[in-house]
């Protein structure tokens, strides 16, 4: 999909601004975690249907930006000193800096963006939770705790963001900001680039586009999500451990984008507040047989619903609206 | 660590040949069906847990040998028929399929078996005097047992009508078809095959490790590495792969610490995999 109907993003931002009014708090609360997991989802989304660029390793990102976050609100970076903004800051920045530098030594124009492509990020994502486990600079298996919350500046001094409605409204603001500039980079002629290059890397590159410079950019501004979203969990959960950016997490991001659809970011976030809000629901009742339900949701919508759910809506209206 | 080189030498060797046993499988379904499956490493899991149940059921460890690969290899046949042949055209969905598979087959285990570890005593427990060194025995029927699959391998592919077949269709499936041959039954044998040797793998390995169901994954991903490093096709490649990814990780553990030589390999294979990823994985259908 080339060009997102930009009504239902704001219908659906509307719906989740309006959902205070009506929910209790430890809803927000825990949707305002789940939309952390929204951006991972987003930045998936981008890199996998908008990229071609099947990544086994999203939430190695998000833990990156986690982690990042965790050592600059307990002060453990050398030379810097011990603040949460900061910490926001560096789950931006570090995850993108490790994008950059993996990228360079992955995204070449010889590495074809198929298989070998998602078999070099899993290889990664293993690597990277088994350094976080061996590391005791990072708490090893324990991972960190005892993270200090966001500080929000006000008139009458910084307020700590820890109630659920606050910490909701500044999720919502931050996942939708971050929708609509994916939705308007995908429409922008970058975005064509990227749909360019993953089509067809060879002919694009005839054509003057250098391949291995448009997969680069969508590389690191993937991470770059993926890490805001896994800094912005840290603040809430004051918890970082290595599951965070393990593959049990990638994979559910897979199937949340999946399940979402891989074409479009908002479709992959409702994937995902969709799926884990079904989690919140049926996990406690399925147990140890959730794993196995998500297995073979992932099996169904693959086979199935190759655009996913709410990725075949939305083409339906992008449809209707240009004929 | 004072180890004896004899000894290094000969872990080496068992953990190339070991791997080989678990690439082999792998290599069939990717030379041959041209799918990487990353339900490899579960379907040796469940050939690992066929043995425990045999061996648990009192039939013994050789009942439990025999009967993985065929259960396995039927699995196989199933994934081929309900998934994998459903998205020939989708080599990415394809990929994904199988790591949904993978986690199917995981957590199923789990439900039948529990999250914990479980043991399976070899057969013929005790070790042997090898060069000078005492070495335990079922290490060294694994080791035959790879070499017997590298030799069965090789007379199938390269002395059998089917072998030729079944290259025929590798080397371009339209004309394949066209010439009459059933290239989707072909298939679907291929990676049947493939799954039975990931099932035989398991269950041969089993008495050599603790079994429990996360162990998938720490196959997969050096067998992996070893048939997309291997420097030639056919079983010799895969042979020479998993003696360069298993041989150099046995000596890293060994000389330095187990989770180095995992990095090593790891890392290593990540460059190795960059230079010939455009050459081998580049066929995108």
């Amino acid at each position: 999909m080339s060009r997102e109907p930009l009504l239902p993003a704001l219908l659906f931002w509307m719906a989740l601004a309006l959902l205070p009014l009506a929910a209790p708090s430890w809803l927000l609360g825990q949707l305002a975690q789940h939309l952390c997991y929204g951006l991972l989802a987003m930045s998936l989304a981008y890199l996998w249907g908008q990229g071609g660029l099947l990544s086994f390793c999203q939430a190695l990102f998000f833990g990156v930006g986690a982690y990042a976050y965790a050592l600059a609100g307990l002060g453990k970076l050398p030379l810097l000193p011990t603040s949460p903004t900061l910490g926001l800051l560096l789950a931006l920045l570090l995850p993108t800096v490790l994008a950059v530098g993996l990228g360079l030594l992955l995204v070449t124009a010889r590495v074809p963006t198929g298989p070998a492509w998602a078999v070099l990020t899993l290889v990664l994502g293993v690597i990277g939770e088994r350094l976080a486990v061996a590391s005791s600079y990072l708490g090893g298996s324990n991972g960190l705790a005892g993270l200090p919350p966001l500080t929000l500046p006000h008139p009458h001094g910084p307020v700590e963001l820890v109630d659920p409605l606050p910490t909701f409204l500044v999720l919502l603001v931050v996942a939708a900001v971050v929708q609509l500039g994916l939705a308007r980079k995908i429409a922008s002629a970058r975005g064509s680039l990227l749909r360019a290059v993953r089509e067809d890397a060879l002919r694009a590159a005839h054509l003057g586009i250098d391949p291995v410079a448009v997969r680069l950019r969508a590389f690191a501004l993937g991470a770059a999500v993926a890490g805001l979203g896994g800094g912005l969990f840290a603040a809430q959960f004051g918890f970082v451990a290595p599951p965070l950016l393990g593959l049990g997490l990638s994979t559910e991001t897979l199937v949340w984008v999946a399940v979402g659809g891989r074409g479009s970011p908002l479709a992959a976030l409702a994937g995902a507040l969709l799926v884990k809000t079904v989690e919140g629901l049926l996990g406690e009742w399925l147990g140890a047989g959730w794993p196995l339900a998500l297995g073979f949701l992932l099996l169904l919508v693959v086979l199935f619903f190759p655009q996913g759910v709410f990725g075949g809506l939305l083409a339906r209206l992008a449809r209707r609206e240009r004929p | 660590m004072p180890a004896d080189p004899t000894l290094l030498l000969l872990d080496a060797l068992a953990q190339a040949l070991g791997l080989f046993l678990v690439a082999a499988g792998l290599a069939v379904t990717f030379g041959l069906v041209g799918v990487i499956n990353l339900a490899h490493g579960e379907l040796l899991l469940v050939g690992a847990y066929t043995a425990l149940a045999v061996d648990r059921a009192g039939l013994g460890y050789w009942a439990g040998l025999a009967l993985a690969p065929l259960l396995v290899g039927l699995l196989g046949l199933l994934l081929d028929l309900l998934v994998i042949r459903r998205l020939r055209e989708r080599p990415l969905d394809t990929l994904l399929a199988t790591w949904a598979a993978a986690l199917v087959l995981r957590q199923t285990v789990v439900a039948l078996f529990g999250p914990a570890s479980h043991t399976i005593q070899p057969p013929i427990a005790g070790s042997v005097t090898l060069l000078g060194a005492p070495y335990p025995v079922h290490r060294l029927l694994v080791m035959v047992l790879a070499l017997l699959v590298a030799a069965f391998l090789g007379w199938l592919l390269f002395a059998t009508r089917l072998g030729l077949m079944i290259r025929g269709t590798v080397a371009d499936r339209t004309l394949a078809a066209v010439s009459g041959l059933a290239v989707a039954r072909l298939e679907a044998l291929a990676f049947a095959f493939g799954a039975g040797l990931a099932g035989l793998a398991g269950a041969a390995t089993a008495p050599l490790l603790s079994i429990d169901p996360q162990m998938g994954l720490g196959f997969l991903l050096p067998a992996f590495l070893a048939v997309l490093v291997a420097p030639a096709g056919g079983p010799a490649g895969t042979v020479l792969g998993a003696a360069l990814v298993g041989g150099g990780e046995s000596l890293v553990a060994a000389l330095a610490s187990p989770v180095l030589a995992q990095l090593v390999v790891l890392a290593g294979a990540v460059l190795l995999l960059r230079r010939v990823a455009g050459r081998r994985v580049g066929r995108e259908r």
